[in-house]
This record gives structure tokens, sequence and C-alpha cells, in this order.
């Protein structure tokens, strides 16, 4: 008697599919979700809210002794007042605004370049990957190198054609200059590569109907290439903007900060607080300020991300 | 010879308009081609042949570009300096922190891709937005954490923290390759009794495996490049990993650039290698799946 109810139910299972695998199948996504969900709270939120705990107050982590002393929102408008801090937001903005608009264009040239080119693309290609993926401290290292006032090959090349042979990194005129040509040598192939993809996917119909209205090369790009590529462009120019905000091992390496202070990004200046001064309270403010700018960064690109996914 | 050179100034105006030009925009196209090629490629040139330099050639003017290669520098930095040990700790870190992060990450992909439940955006959501957190946001408190419970100055440490980045780009990238791959297979197989679970490491797993590999190996090298957590939270050789380890040789009276550069490369040859095997997927793993 057991024997055939089993059967019958073995039955149901196959006929109606709904029914029995559901209890089977329906998988807590709990379960999977729960391991990374209580890894990031441990690692993020967590730390967060303790963050900005410690941001309203102020502790000198060097002294044994010290304790947290509540100072409400005093951090904040110190910030505020601080005119270093506005200094190395005025850094950070111009690096970004500087390295992805020099990135861009160049990239843009440069995948424009290789499209056409026939002879050993894929090998170009590659070999474009190679500054990208190098370790951004050895990117920084190749470029000291290289900066060498005496030493150094550039100056030595510079010389050899008659240049001005600058101090590149002892300088005030061209410290900054030097940090973003060595962070536009690392990321132009960035811009490459995504400019490249999307052109080799672009339809040809549109090229075609224009060539046979006469449009110029020029024409041809402005008003077809570059309406068609405006979504790739966006997404490129975001990720490049928010990763450049970030920018701390190029100065690190290279500058640390100077001269002066022409080369302190927010993070570096953030990380001098917090870990050369030993200012956590401020340097959580700092860090809090940094924060609220990378989530509007954030959700510009999910914005725009939504509708690139919605029109393709 | 008066017939040859005439002949090409009519076709150019007339016969074959632009052909001269095209020709002349080959030559262009491939020297600008070239320029850019020495322009991305000479600083790594120059890090290789500085590499296999004596001390003396290594800063000689004007520059040697003949000189008899020396595998010294290579040598000494493991006999001089405890670069064996730093080789270990980021080769340590790097590849458990990858796996560590597969094995959280691949079943929340799963489920990200795999059910709609309520507030399946919020969490999509929260973790690109951890990805995006500055690294000097992040670190504060969880250095002072890690130093209250004794994770300072230790791989463990590092591997935890380097979860903070490696976890929420895994879910994120590995949702997009589980969304791209049909779900009648898993359909069917739970129609044929298997369970959820089965269907998911039997059928769904295997399938996604490029992509499992391609967002591996970012992991990867992300953990191999990352500086400034490990800057922060590692002090000697018992942690320290090869990114802190070569600007251990910035110092005041300046940089030993034979041994600097011997590093820099045994850095890149990982990354290089790593970097050729996921090429197909580079342009979803950089843009973080914005554009394929």
């Amino acid at each position: 008697m057991q024997v055939t109810r089993e059967s019958a139910l073995g039955q149901q299972t196959v006929g109606g599919l709904t029914v029995a695998p559901r209890s089977r199948s329906t998988p807590p996504p709990l379960v999977l979700l729960l391991p990374t969900v209580i890894v990031l709270f441990v690692l993020t939120i967590y730390p967060t809210v303790y963050s900005f705990t410690l941001s309203l107050n102020e502790w000198n982590m060097s002294n044994r002794l010290a304790t947290w002393t509540f100072v409400g929102l005093g951090n904040y408008t110190n910030i505020l007042a601080d005119s270093r801090f506005w200094n190395a937001a005025q850094v950070t903005g111009t690096f970004i605004f500087g390295t992805v608009a020099v990135q861009l264009l160049l990239g843009m040239g440069i995948a424009l370049l290789l499209q056409r080119q026939v002879i050993a693309r894929g090998l170009l290609r590659t070999a474009l990957l190679l500054p990208m993926m190098t370790t951004p401290v050895v990117v920084g290292l190749i470029w000291r190198f290289m900066y060498n006032p005496t030493q150094g090959i550039l100056n030595y090349l510079l010389g050899q054609v008659g240049l001005p042979t600058p101090n590149w990194l002892g300088s005030l005129q061209t410290g900054f200059i030097a940090v973003m040509i060595a962070d536009i040598w690392e990321w132009t192939p960035f811009m490459v590569l995504i400019l490249l993809a999307a052109l080799q996917t672009l339809p040809q119909e549109p090229f075609e109907a224009a060539a046979i209205d006469g449009a110029s090369a020029w024409q041809a790009f402005l008003h077809i290439t570059l309406p068609l590529l405006r979504p790739t462009i966006v997404v490129a120019v975001l990720i490049r903007a928010i990763d450049s905000f970030k920018t701390f091992d190029l100065v690190y390496v290279l500058t640390n900060g100077g001269p002066g202070t022409s080369t302190e990004t927010l993070s570096f200046y953030t990380y001098k607080w917090g870990f050369k001064f030993f200012q956590m309270g401020y340097a959580s403010a700092l860090s809090f300020v940094m924060l609220i700018m990378v989530i509007i960064f954030a959700n510009v690109l999910i914005l725009v991300t939504a509708r690139n996914r919605g029109a393709s | 010879m008066s017939a040859a050179t005439a002949t090409p100034a009519p076709t150019y105006a007339g016969g074959r308009p632009g052909a001269g030009r095209r020709v002349l925009g080959g030559i262009v196209r491939n020297l600008l081609v070239l320029l850019v090629l020495v322009a991305f490629m000479f600083p790594i040139f120059m890090i290789l042949m500085t590499s296999f330099k004596s001390r003396a050639d290594a800063l000689a003017v004007p520059p040697v570009w003949i000189f008899s290669p020396t595998v010294s520098n290579y040598t000494d930095v493991f006999k001089l300096y405890p670069f064996a040990a730093y080789l270990r700790n980021s080769v340590l870190v790097a590849t458990l922190s990858t796996l560590l992060a597969l094995i959280i990450g691949i079943p929340a992909a799963y489920a990200l891709a795999r059910f709609r439940f309520r507030g399946v955006n919020h969490v999509q959501f929260w973790i690109l937005s951890v990805r995006m957190t500055p690294a000097i946001a992040a670190i504060i408190p969880l250095f002072i954490l890690f130093r209250r419970f004794g994770l300072t100055n230790s791989i463990i440490g590092l591997v935890l923290i380097y979860l903070t980045t490696s976890l929420p780009f895994i879910v994120w990238m590995l949702t997009r390759f589980f969304e791209d791959i049909p779900r009648e297979l898993e359909e069917a197989s739970l129609v044929e009794g298997s369970t959820w679970f089965g269907a998911m490491t039997k059928i769904a797993i295997p399938l996604a495996r490029p992509g499992i590999a391609a967002t591996a190996i970012f992991t990867f090298i992300f953990s191999w490049n990352e500086f400034l957590f490990a800057l922060i939270l590692t002090s000697t050789e018992k942690s320290q990993t090869m990114p802190v380890a070569v600007t251990l040789f910035i110092r005041e009276t300046g940089i030993e650039w034979g041994y600097m550069t011997a590093v820099a490369v045994i850095m890149m040859i990982p990354t290089a290698i790593l970097t050729l095997l996921a090429q197909r997927h580079l342009v979803q793993g950089l843009t973080m799946g914005a554009l394929k």
C-alpha cells in the first residue's frame, strides 16, 4: 500500500512540473547570499558606522593614553575651513579632469588609428595592455627612473634635441604634470581598448550612406561615429574618473605629495592625517567627505549603465 | 625617362583620384602606429634593459645601449633582501583572497542572477558602492579594528581586507555571467529530480567557467597589485607584499635602480601572462560589466 502511494506521488512529480519540484527546487536565495552579506557587513557597514562615530571625535592614535573626545561636527567644520583640504580637492579635480580628458582624446585617436590597421593589429592591441596591467607602484617607479633630472633617459633625450631639461619631480611647475603624464601613460590603453571594441561593433550602413552622400571622413566621424560611441564614452569616462579620484600609489612613489602640496590628492591628504599625524578623527571625517563624493559618482554610473542595458 | 616622370602627374590629377594620397596616408598611418607603440613600450623596455645592467651601466650618461648583460640584480635581490618572503606573501595573499572570494561570491552571484526577491536591486547597488569605496576610507576603521584583533602584519589580515574589493567585484561580474546562461538546462534538471544545489554546481557553474576564470584572473591581479592596504597593514617581511617591498628601495640617498627594475620585472611577469589569458573578457572586467 505504501509502495503504490509513493509511485502515485512520483507520477505527480513528472506530470505537474510546478508542484513537487518547487518544494525542493525553490532554493532559499538567502542561504546563498548570506555569506557574502555577512562578510560585506562585517568589512564595510560596521566599519563605516564606526568610522562615522570616530569622525565626530578627536583621537590621537599615536598617544597610547589618549581617548576619544567628542567634538560633534567640529571635524567637519574644520575641513570646510582647511585651506589644505581645498588645495587637495583642487589638485584631485584638476588631476581627474586633465588625465581623463587627455586619455579620452589620445585613446580615441589611437583607437581610430588601430581600427584601420591591418598589419599586426592583434599584437599591437596586446602590447598596449601592458601599461594598464602593470602594478601602479611599478608604473610610478618606472617614471621616477625616467624623470631623474641628471641621469634619466627623458632629460637625456630632451637635451639631445636641444629642449629644456626640467627637474621633473622636484619643481613646482612640472611636478603635477609629471604625475599626470605617468597616469596618462598607464591608462590611455584603457580608453583605446574600450573604444576600439566599440568601434568594431558599429553598424556599417550609416557610413556607406554617408559616403554615397559625399560626406568627408571628418563629417562621418562627427555625425555618425561620435553619437554612436556616446554611451561607451560616458561609461569609460566615469569609470576612469572614479578610479582617478582615488589616486594614491603614483603620488606616493613619485612625489610624496610635493613639491609643497602641489600633488597632494584627497587620498594622499587623508592618508597623511591618518597614518602620519595619527589624527584619526579628522582623517575619518575627511574619508567621509570622499565617500559622499564617490557615492554621487557611483550613482551616475549606475544610472548610465541601466540606461545602456535598457537600450541594447 | 621623361614619360615616366610625366605619367604620375596626370594620374594623380585625373585618372585615379586620391591614389597617391592613399599611399601617403598609409605611410603616415603606419608611422603613427609605430610612434604609439614606441611611446607605450619604451618605458617597459627601459626597465627590462636596466634590470640586466650592472650598477655602473644602469645610470651611465649617455645611456649604454650595448652592454654585457648580467643577472646579478635578480640573484642579489633574493640574496641581500628577503624577496623570497615578499614573493611568497604576494602569491599567498593573491591566491587565497581570490579563492575565498570565489567560494563566498559564486553562490551569491547565482542567487542574484536566478531568483527574483524583494530588495534584489538594493543588494546589487550596495555591492557596487562597496566596490567604489576609496581604499583610504575603508582602511581607517579597518586598521583600528584589525589592530584590536591582532590582524595587522599578518597574511590572514590582508586576505580578509582584500575581500572588501574582490568580493563585490566577483559577485557583480558573475551575476552578469550567470544571467547570460539560459536557465532551461537547470530547469530541466530540476524536473528530473535534481536539487537546486545540484543544478547550480553541476550545470550553471561549469557553464559559467570561462567567466569565472576571467573574473578570478582580474581578482588575482588586483590583489597582486594592491598597495595602500598592504602599506598600512603590514610592517615586516612576515606579511609585506611585493608592491610594498619594492618601495623600500626608495631612500633619501637614492634608489638602487638595478634591484628595483629586477623586482619590477618579476612583478610584471604574472600580470602579463594572466592578462593574455583573460584578454577576451578584458573590456567587461575593466568596466564592471557596463560594457562588453
